[in-house]
């Protein structure tokens, strides 16, 4: 009896553990915040001349100049005395080293450029070496005095090798939707500054931002060309705002099926743009995937390699976790718990990106100009 | 803008009490930062006219950037002196930050009180905080410095008599050290230390919402304020010692702290703040702080995607604290003398019985009690804090405050704060004994001293980022607890009416 029990019970472990297999798989909640636990500072951001504010904030996908694969790429979008719209600044950070280079400080009179320099959460670097970025300028640090800005291209080396400015091109604002295909690459940018003036007062909410789809041919060892502009999207709500410079759609992602997610801020939801590489036609604000709920004026948005969409709030330190094929959300995570902000974390995550190692992601905080990873 | 300052400058003119020289001085004083407040914004607007309106549409398109320089967006920054030429990001490439503010205000009694009339008074703090990662490479250090100017005169002291004197800020004239220390972050922030010359009224029986307030009690709470040898290490002094502090919880905050006993037990008084007093023995104080409906970093939500259910909240942030302090000095009894007579007996010695150590116990709360939702900044705050010391060897037995701060009260007046408090201390059983002897001994009228109690009605005005003009009035009852009136001892103190502004700016 006793021998035949000592039989059984690793038979039974194993039956029990093959049985339980499946039942622990499906508790096991999907996504990529359930494991998210530690929030590390990297770096304080202020580069040498003092520029404030770290917005874009990208992943250098190659080695260039003195930039190295894998390194963390951000602009400043103030200037050292904190006027939003004046920061000129590109910054290198290697997370080996800990180490700042200054890769480009730019004139904030650039020729060319509408307004001037003010560098936004618009920023590419391409598996060409050059590096893409959005200037929302100001010349007081307020919309009253913005220009429309301009896209600027520079080499690895932050030499400014051609500034890219339109009709179609007015503030170029949230963080950049990139398809590279090395000579060939396809941007998308939000404009979130067509017609907005002072914030004085109680600014009006301006329903003309846009979605521009910027196709680039890219010849070896040539500045990439611009072959086409197209309004992919259109119709998002945009206002000045005395604190946050202005409020517009700033997050934008592709996913699978050539769909394009862009986060609406004054929308307060997630809008999936589809055909988002061949349309030629504006698709409005496209369909909402989700809206409300944990969102709270949504900002920056990534996609993670599970293909959810992570996205930062504006008006608290949250960053959410979304389904975009089910639209649902499913969690939302404090990133930024300052209670110096009422709510806590309220208008700092305007940038975010995920590691190269699929796992975690770095954030900007950009109240007190410093980078987290979290992990 | 122009009918306060009218206001002002008025209220100036009309004191009788002051000299014109005086007068012209406080003028100048007064107005030079308001005056040149408002250029600034005169000079942003005349600047801005000069520009295309980039309220036309499209007219962006032709807007050219101009230089920015020193006193571009001088309105609109978080600064007046923004980069200060080069000064500031100088300084931060070594992580040096570099904080200059000034707070004036012009305060005066209309009624009641000892002598009637307004007068100024103002502090200059200058601070310099480094962070030795970027300095030094020295992760979690943080070493501050900083320094005092006040000047002006003491309302409370001219004309008032109060014991929960009127401005927070109001004190002896002169520059002074204040802060001087290092702290050090550890085991990924569940722990800081700090070591050196500290104000622990920066940190020990704080309230979130009482700041808003200008009365000295608001502040660095009556208790030990007078219990305490010297106030305690609290503004405008500080004492050496050592702070620690930890978050065994994401809710929970304990600090505790050692400090030298009496900041002015040093040859010449400790006047400019550099005495560094190792005397008058020791202060210990614990605090636990406990946080309600605060988020905290890594808090994970699940998203609840049915809707018919309707959205979740958390319920509204506060914060309780629990704390005491223990003295290790002798303290006098406010009664009695070594020889068992009453201090007030003719025949006393004059030499106070001793008691070994003292001590209190307080509590404080802050909580938002409504916000109009949770991503808005409006919102209705109450707090509160009491706390108690034994009335044999202290002037104040209990002290309380508290009241509601409520934050956005005006449409289109998002970083303005309105504020109504009230506070009252009572006097000691050993003091109001005191006061019954001296009556007897003395054969005529002497009151007993028992409670005093204000109300504070205020209005903070967010001008710019970094520009504030607050409003104040303030109402004693039963001044000093009730104490006569130097100037006719027969009668109390009357009941004290004070309106004053106040003005904070950050360079």
């Amino acid at each position: 009896m006793a021998l035949s029990l000592f039989k059984l019970l690793p038979l039974s472990l194993v039956a029990g553990a093959l049985l339980a297999g499946p039942v622990l798989a499906e508790d096991v909640a999907p996504g990529l915040l359930p494991g998210i636990h530690k929030h590390v500072l990297q770096t304080s951001t202020v580069p040498d001349n003092g520029d404030q504010n770290p917005y874009a904030l990208i992943i250098a996908p190659v080695s260039a100049g003195p930039i190295q694969q894998g390194d963390v790429l951000y602009d400043n979008f103030n200037n050292a005395a904190n006027l939003q719209g004046t920061g000129t600044t590109i910054v290198d950070f290697n997370p080996t080293s800990k180490k700042l280079t200054t890769i480009a400080n730019l004139s904030h009179e650039l020729p060319g450029c509408p307004g001037g320099v003010g560098l936004s959460t618009a920023m590419t670097m391409l598996k060409s070496g050059w590096i893409i970025v959005g200037s929302t300028p100001s010349n007081d640090g307020t919309t009253r005095t913005k220009g429309a800005g301009c896209l600027i291209v520079l080499n690895p080396q932050g030499k400014v090798a051609k500034v890219l400015a339109d009709a179609n091109i007015n503030d170029p604002w949230g963080n950049m939707a990139v398809k590279d295909d090395g000579d060939k690459a396809t941007l998308y940018v939000s404009m979130a500054g067509f017609g907005v003036g002072s914030p004085d007062g109680e600014p009006p909410v301006f329903n003309q931002s846009t979605i521009l789809r910027i196709n680039l041919d890219i010849p070896e060892g040539k500045v990439p060309e611009v072959t086409s502009e197209t309004v992919v999207a259109g119709g998002f709500g945009e206002q000045a705002d005395k604190s946050v410079f202005l409020v517009g759609p700033t997050g934008l992602a592709l996913g699978e099926g050539d769909k394009l997610y862009a986060s609406d801020a004054l929308g307060n939801r997630i809008s999936e743009i589809r055909d988002a590489s061949t349309r030629t036609t504006s698709a409005g604000v496209g369909r909402t995937v989700t809206k409300d709920g944990l969102l709270s004026r949504p900002l920056a948005m990534v996609m993670t390699a599970e293909g959810h969409l992570l996205v930062t709030n504006g008006l608290n330190g949250k960053v959410v976790e979304v389904d975009p094929v089910s639209g649902k959300q499913l969690y939302a995570q404090w990133i930024d718990a300052d209670k110096a902000q009422v709510p806590p974390g309220n208008g700092d995550l305007f940038g975010i990106v995920m590691h190269p190692n699929g796992k975690s992601f770095y954030y900007v905080e950009d109240d007190v100009n410093t980078i987290v990873l979290a992990q | 803008m122009r009918n306060i300052l009218y206001n002002v400058f008025r209220d100036v003119l009309m004191n009788k009490k002051q000299n014109s020289r005086q007068r012209n001085l406080t003028l100048l004083r007064l107005t030079c930062a308001v005056l040149a407040a408002t250029s600034f914004q005169a000079r942003a607007e005349a600047i801005d006219d000069a520009r295309t309106d980039a309220t036309k549409p499209e007219a962006d398109q032709s807007i050219a950037a101009t230089t920015v320089g020193q006193w571009t967006g001088a309105w609109t920054r978080g600064t007046l002196l923004g980069d200060m030429g080069g000064l500031r990001s100088g300084l931060a490439q070594y992580g040096i930050n570099l904080g200059l503010t000034e707070t004036s205000e012009y305060l005066g009694n209309v009624s009641g009180g000892t002598d009637k009339g307004f007068v100024y008074d103002g502090l200059t703090t200058l601070t310099l905080t480094m962070d030795t990662s970027k300095a030094l490479g020295l992760q979690g250090g943080t070493f501050n410095v900083s320094a005092i100017n006040i000047h002006g005169r003491n309302l409370s002291e001219l004309n008032l008599s109060n014991l929960q004197t009127a401005s927070g800020i109001e004190s002896d004239s002169g520059t002074r050290l204040w802060e001087l220390w290092y702290q050090q972050s550890l085991a990924d922030n569940k722990y800081d230390v700090k070591v050196g010359q500290q104000s622990i009224d920066q940190e020990f029986m704080t309230s979130t919402y009482s700041g808003l307030f200008v009365n000295t009690m608001m502040g660095w709470p009556a208790v030990p304020s007078y219990d305490l040898p010297s106030g305690g290490p609290a503004y405008p002094m500080s004492a050496l010692g050592v702070r620690l502090r930890a978050h065994p919880t994401d809710a929970i905050t304990v600090l505790a702290g050692a400090f030298a006993g009496d900041p002015t037990a040093v040859n010449g008084g400790n006047h400019n703040g550099t005495g560094f007093s190792l005397h008058g023995g020791t202060l210990w104080i614990a605090e636990v702080q406990y946080a309600v409906n605060q988020p905290a970093l890594g808090q994970l939500e699940t998203a609840n995607n049915n809707p018919d259910e309707p959205p979740h909240h958390s319920g509204l942030p506060g914060t309780y604290k629990l704390g005491m302090w223990y003295h290790t000095a002798s303290f006098d009894d406010q009664r009695n003398g070594t020889d068992g007579l009453s201090l007030a007996d003719p025949n006393s010695n004059g030499s106070p019985q001793q008691h070994k150590g003292n001590y209190s116990i307080y509590a404080v709360a802050d909580q938002l009690v409504w916000e109009r939702d949770p991503d808005s900044a409006q919102g209705l705050a109450v707090f509160g804090r009491a706390m108690g010391a034994p009335g044999d060897r202290n002037e104040l037995s209990f002290s309380f405050n508290g009241g509601l701060s409520l934050k956005n009260p005006l449409p289109g007046r998002d970083n303005d704060t309105a504020g109504l408090g009230v506070g009252y201390v009572r006097v000691g059983s050993g003091d109001q004994g005191l006061d019954r002897d001296t009556a007897n001994f003395s054969g005529t009228w002497y009151p007993v001293r028992s409670g005093e109690t204000f109300v504070e009605a205020t209005y903070q005005a967010q001008v710019n980022p970094w520009w504030q003009i607050q409003a104040d009035v303030q109402y004693v009852a039963n001044v000093g607890g009730g104490i006569p009136n130097p100037n006719d001892t027969t009668q109390k103190i009357g009941n004290e009416l004070i309106l004053g502004v106040r003005t904070n700016i950050t360079f």
